[in-house]
């Protein structure tokens, strides 16, 4: 009772002051919607901006759907059945004998499926062939089954649809084979059944392909099929399996496990098994559809990735025309051994089962697959007439016909029976050059979306430069009301226009309907937003504010990081080496910040430094009297020199160990050495430190907390049991993890099935931290407490814990709930990264706090800094293969929206959704709350975002913009694309986070729930 | 409408808009402490006598006469260089307290020892900054070594002048600085000898040490 009296007594203030109280919330509850649609708006805008420039880079291929027919002319087939194996990942140094003493020999890998070579090797009457088989790239199965059955190059925007399949419309073989009523019998990878079921006889087997988990399933399956179906059955012409053990073991472990050795004896005795029970009538054919980089994973085209495995045989003697005995040198790896190309394929298979060569093909057959110079040159004038058919069709027209041209003609002046060897050399001259021009055809980009993709970014940066930083936020509160009804209207009006336009007028080719609608949604928008802004000031004033914004010393060296990191994009080795260098400059700012606190110079103040001030007369509720509360202005003391320097000491540290986990790309090479590799993921002192971490993690949250002592009423139990809890739960499920990759029997009582005790864990841990602990948040807990020093109740005395931080430590509940759900979705060394990074945000928003520069522009950037270096200490890198594709399924078996896109996105943008969020508080930490009206503090909160969304938009145009100035490189879609991928992906996720998840969700509901505690 | 405007152009505006009211207040103290118009101690400026030519030589033999950039030889040479740099040009130059103070030959050479000791912090530093943590750990403290002795004369000016470190942390900037940039050209992929690790940084410290010695006396 006296307790509550007291809190009255402190909380309550005259009625006149109530009012007041509440008509500023009533407006801030106003202002916060429009602020949200404001944002909202400049988000769609980007999001436009980044759809126009994707859709003009990422190009896809125009396909045809003619069928080549079957004429008069065509071969005889050599073979009536075939089987044909696909080992997925069988990289080509798997399967070649390597000598053990070899410094690239590997025990877990090398010399276990020797079986094809040994039939190659011991061959005698040519009746084997192993080849090496060079797949293009991107190297995903999808793709790659494309361009084995089509003959044709699968462009870069395929990618993306990996995980849907659709049937593949256009000519292939066995669509052809379909057509002459053959039987293709298929089991393995579903992959091939989405995409080409209508071919594929009812019998077949197809098997879930994409949970990596599941090592056998798919490779049992395959092999009961074939055992079942090879010998006995006769009702099939063709027979086709693909088997993924050895992919997903790559995928799961990397190649250098021992899983490997196993999964590859299984494949070596299946394929003996197979060689033995072919019949005398029937091709072999063993192929890997691509091969793996040194982590297992695949999908870009290092050489590791696209080398991989062909073999053909059969029981029929003298099939095979070898070259001379040099092509096969298997010395070194095979890094001389005869390659041809995976488009090859099917031309070859097409002549050999006396099929026409489907019409999209551009590969060339395969030079030992003719027996004589008769029959090679039957083979290339079928292979050329179908190129010339399907030239003439496509209408191909490149500045290398005058090359082509020619050669067309003296083919066709040459007879293949006087001449062959002239005649099948002009041929494969001609395909080559053919098939070069194709490639350049199909890297065409579409330049005008490009350029209205840049341009369109570059006019949202100056916008969010404006509004968020240029225009002061007291002015923008103004403001704000006004834009929007401004920006629906000329959104309206753009759009009537517009199409009004494109109606009268002639559609410019480069939109249609819908890409029209969105040009005119983004011009209004831009039009919308300049019409208010220019209402109120002039170019010349936004100008000189900017160069005032821009005139302190903080904000000019946030300004330099900024800078060096979007020219990083101007040269692939800089790209290559982000990761290093964003860490450096994260460094430099923690070295800059420890020379403030140790030497402290005379800095002019800066012009936005303040928090604010109160004034004399008005005194505040806490009891603080006005000179502490003032003390901003004063220099630092003593103290707060010591604790500045310690945080600064700890960022520094903290970013370098942060800096050794790393899972290095490829082009690195020798100069990185990979920390993050399943290996050290399930190593026992790994797993040793994710269990301190469930004790250390949150005792360095209470430090925090406690130096504010605001590790009061919530705050214990947020921390202390559910943090805690999750990290121990979080621990159980990674160390049964660990325990599967290091092969212990897990043996737990009434448990038979781990695999189902496991994703009930992750099911729990998931659900926790991202609906309930997020429920629990909305109730608001507060972390103060009332701290009655005198009993007597007349006295007052009394102080509040934790008043100064009232705002930030219950705000950073929210970011722990958050932080609680990402770490699940991490491996254990990627954990240990987020501990570091928790550590490292907490210091940087200590030091900006010290420093006084709340409202300066550092303090975002050194969060975005902190987000990108942490990116890369968790395991990724900015390319494609190095997306952790397992973490999908740790929620579901199968791949179930939303479940498995929660996974990944939490797993990739963990760090830059963290700081998304947490960028609120450089704002909202130490802040009491009497001090700025909740209007001026959503103001600051929008102000900071912004300048967080402006740092990633700038990296996202200057990634644009590189990217095309590089089109032509040589690294371009390795280096440069995924990157500006990467760039437009973090922007739209932090774009989402930072709209809906710090400004809509945790500020409004932050600012209103407090200000109703102390003034209703 | 119009008549409103023009009055509104007509107002001067002297505040600078910021939703705190105490900015304008803080332009007054700008310069309190402008009454004494020399700091005590101080290094003159006169460009001849302080410009470090044995740092342009020293770079010019390691860039362009040595063959293998090595970083071992040129270190024996720096110290004695930096030495005589100290007796013969830079403490002739060094005002304390309106006189020039002839060299104090034992704390040389107590400098010498301190210098090398400034090494290891000079190497936790480098580490920190994202130098190798395991390996390369004898190139990393050579690179150390370099940065301590580029900056031995300011040391002993340190020593000479009762710890005033603050009068003299710009020559140590100065060097930290230039192997802060220096460090742009280890990425690129040129594959040459002199991108490995500590060549460019070596370099950079000279360039920086030597900018500074030149200019440090004018700022």
């Amino acid at each position: 009772m006296d307790e509550k009296t007291i809190k009255k007594s402190i909380l309550s203030s005259s009625n006149d002051e109530k009012i007041i109280y509440k008509s500023r919330i009533k407006k801030f509850q106003k202002n916060h919607k429009f602020y949200i649609i404001l944002l909202i708006f400049i988000a769609v805008l980007q999001f436009i901006s980044i759809a126009f420039f994707t859709r003009g880079f990422l190009l896809s291929r125009h396909v045809l759907d003619n069928i080549s027919a079957l004429n008069e002319t065509s071969i005889p087939p050599r073979f009536n059945k075939a089987v044909v194996l696909v080992v997925d990942a069988l990289r080509f140094d798997f399967v070649i004998p390597v000598n053990e003493s070899s410094s690239n020999h590997n025990l877990n890998y090398h010399n276990n499926i020797l079986s094809l070579y040994d039939s190659f090797a011991n061959d005698e009457d040519a009746s084997s062939l192993l080849l090496k088989f060079i797949a293009d790239p991107p190297t995903t199965t999808l793709q790659r089954l494309k361009g084995l059955t089509t003959g044709s190059l699968p462009t870069f925007i395929d990618a993306g649809s990996n995980f849907d399949g659709t049937v593949i419309e256009e000519d292939n073989l066995l669509k052809q084979l379909h057509l002459v009523n053959k039987t293709v019998k298929f089991a393995g990878d579903d992959t091939w059944m989405a995409l080409f079921h209508p071919f594929l006889s009812n019998d077949s087997f197809p098997l879930e392909s994409l949970n990596v988990w599941d090592l056998d399933t798919v490779d049992n399956g395959v092999m009961d099929y074939f055992h079942d179906h090879l010998q006995q059955d006769k009702e099939w012409d063709v027979m086709i399996g693909h088997m993924l053990g050895i992919d997903h073991v790559g995928h799961k472990y990397g190649p250098n496990h021992f899983t490997m050795k196993e999964k590859q004896f299984q494949v070596d005795q299946f394929i003996a098994w197979i060689l033995k029970s072919i019949d005398d009538d029937t091709l072999l054919v063993i192929l890997g559809d691509h091969g793996m980089d040194h982590t297992g994973n695949h999908g870009g085209d290092s050489i590791d990735e696209l080398e991989s495995t062909l073999f053909l045989y059969s029981k029929k003697p003298n099939m095979w025309n070898f070259k001379d005995a040099s092509n096969y040198n298997i010395t070194n790896l095979g890094c001389d051994y005869r390659s041809v190309r995976q488009i090859d394929l099917v031309s070859s298979l097409s002549l050999l089962l006396g099929q026409p060569i489907p019409f999209n093909n551009l590969g060339w057959p395969i030079d030992e697959i003719a027996r004589n110079d008769v029959e090679r040159s039957q083979f290339v004038s079928s292979a050329i007439n179908q190129l010339q058919l399907y030239k003439d069709t496509m209408q191909i027209h490149h500045s290398s016909d005058e090359i082509l041209g020619p050669l067309a003609e003296s083919i066709s002046n040459i007879k293949p029976t006087s001449n062959p060897e002239e005649f099948v050399e002009l041929g494969r001259k001609y395909q080559k050059v053919f098939l070069q021009i194709c490639e350049e055809l199909w890297a065409k980009f579409d330049y005008y979306s490009i350029a209205t993709g840049i341009i369109l970014l570059t006019i949202s940066l100056i916008l969010l430069i404006s509004i968020t930083k240029l225009i002061p936020s007291i002015v923008l509160n103004q403001m704000v009301p006004e834009f929007v009804p401004g920006i629906i209207i000329m959104v309206l009006v753009a759009n009537l226009c517009f199409h009004g336009i494109f109606y009268v007028y002639q559609q410019p080719t480069f939109v249609d309907q819908f890409w029209g609608t969105l040009l005119a949604t983004a011009v209004g928008i831009i039009i919308g937003c300049y019409i208010t802004i220019f209402d109120r000031y002039n170019f010349i004033w936004i100008a000189m504010r900017l160069g005032e914004t821009l005139a302190d010393y903080w904000s000019r060296i946030a300004v330099m990081f900024m800078i060096v990191h979007a020219l990083l994009f101007t040269s692939n080795s800089f790209t290559i080496w982000e990761d290093r260098i964003v860490a450096f400059l994260l460094s430099s700012f923690g070295m800059l910040t420890l020379y403030e606190f140790v030497f402290l110079p005379k800095r002019q103040s800066t012009t936005a430094l303040l928090t604010a001030t109160i004034s004399e007369k008005e005194g505040t509720t806490s009891g603080v009297n006005s000179s502490t509360a003032n003390s901003n202005y004063l220099p630092l003391t003593r103290f707060a020199r010591l604790l500045g320097g310690y945080h600064s000491a700890v960022l520094i540290i903290f970013t370098r160990l942060a800096s050794m986990i790393t899972i290095c790309r490829e082009e690195q090479g020798e100069y990185c050495i990979p920390t993050f590799n399943n290996q050290n993921n399930s190593a026992w002192w790994v797993m040793g430190l994710c269990f301190l971490m469930i004790f250390i993690l949150p005792a360095c949250i209470t430090g925090y907390y406690n130096l504010t002592s605001s590790y009061q009423a919530a705050a214990p139990i947020w921390i202390n049991v559910f943090l805690k809890g999750i990290l121990g739960l979080n621990f159980v499920y990674w160390s049964l993890t660990s325990l599967e990759n290091n092969n212990a029997t897990i043996a737990i009582p009434f448990l038979n099935d781990v695999s189902i005790f496991k994703f009930t864990l992750a099911r729990i841990i998931a659900g926790f931290s991202l609906v309930a602990s997020n429920v629990g948040w909305l109730m608001g807990p507060l972390c103060i407490k009332l701290n009655v020093h005198n009993t007597d109740v007349k006295s007052h005395e009394a102080t509040i814990l934790g008043y100064t931080n009232i705002y930030g430590s219950e705000f950073f509940l929210l970011v722990i709930n958050v932080l609680m759900s990402i770490l699940l979705f991490n491996k254990p060394l990627a954990q240990l990264s987020y501990f570091l990074m928790c550590n490292q945000l907490l210091s940087i928003l200590e030091i900006i706090d010290l420093l006084k520069l709340k409202e300066n522009i550092i303090g975002p950037i050194a969060l975005g800094l902190l987000a990108y270096q942490h990116f890369f200490t968790t395991g990724h890198q900015a390319t494609i293969p190095s997306v952790q594709w397992d973490i999908g399924f740790m929620l579901s078996e199968k791949i179930t929206f939303p479940f498995t896109h929660i996974a990944i996105i939490l797993n990739t943008f963990g760090p830059h959704i963290l700081v998304s969020l947490s960028v609120a508080l450089l704002t909202l930490w130490s802040q009491p709350p009497d001090v700025l009206k909740p209007q001026t503090l959503l103001g600051r909160i929008v102000s900071n975002c912004g300048i967080l969304l402006i740092y990633n938009t700038i990296l996202c145009l200057s990634s644009f913009i590189w990217v095309t100035h590089f089109r032509r490189h040589l690294m371009v879609w390795k280096i440069f694309c995924p990157r500006f991928i990467f760039a437009a992906l973090s922007l739209i996720v932090t774009q989402l986070v930072v709209t809906f998840g710090t400004i809509a969700f945790a500020s409004g509901r932050l600012i209103k729930h407090i200000n109703d505690i102390f003034w209703k | 409408m119009s008549t409103k405007k023009r009055a509104r152009k007509t107002v001067k505006k002297t505040v600078s808009f910021s939703d705190d009211t105490t900015l304008t207040t803080y332009q007054n103290h700008e310069k309190k402490n402008a009454d004494h118009d020399r700091p005590p101690v101080y290094v003159r400026k006169t460009p001849l006598m302080n410009f470090p030519y044995h740092l342009v030589m020293l770079l010019y033999y390691y860039i362009f006469l040595s063959s293998d950039f090595n970083t071992v030889k040129l270190l024996s040479l720096l110290i004695p260089a930096q030495i005589s740099y100290l007796v013969l040009q830079f403490n002739k130059c060094t005002v304390y307290g309106n006189k020039i103070i002839k060299i104090n030959y034992p704390l040389a050479l107590i400098c010498l020892g301190v210098t090398f000791l400034l090494s290891f912090p000079a190497m936790l530093l480098t580490i920190l900054f994202g130098a190798p943590l395991m390996d390369l750990l004898w190139e990393t403290w050579l690179l150390s070594l370099h940065f301590a002795f580029l900056a031995y004369p300011a040391v002993y000016a340190v020593f000479n002048c009762d710890f005033k470190v603050g009068l003299w942390k710009k020559y140590f900037i100065f060097i930290v600085v230039g192997g802060w940039i220096s460090c742009i050209v280890i990425p690129l992929d040129w594959d040459r000898d002199w991108q490995n690790w500590p060549i460019p940084i070596v370099v950079g410290g000279y360039l920086g040490a030597l900018v500074g010695y030149t200019i440090g006396a004018y700022i």
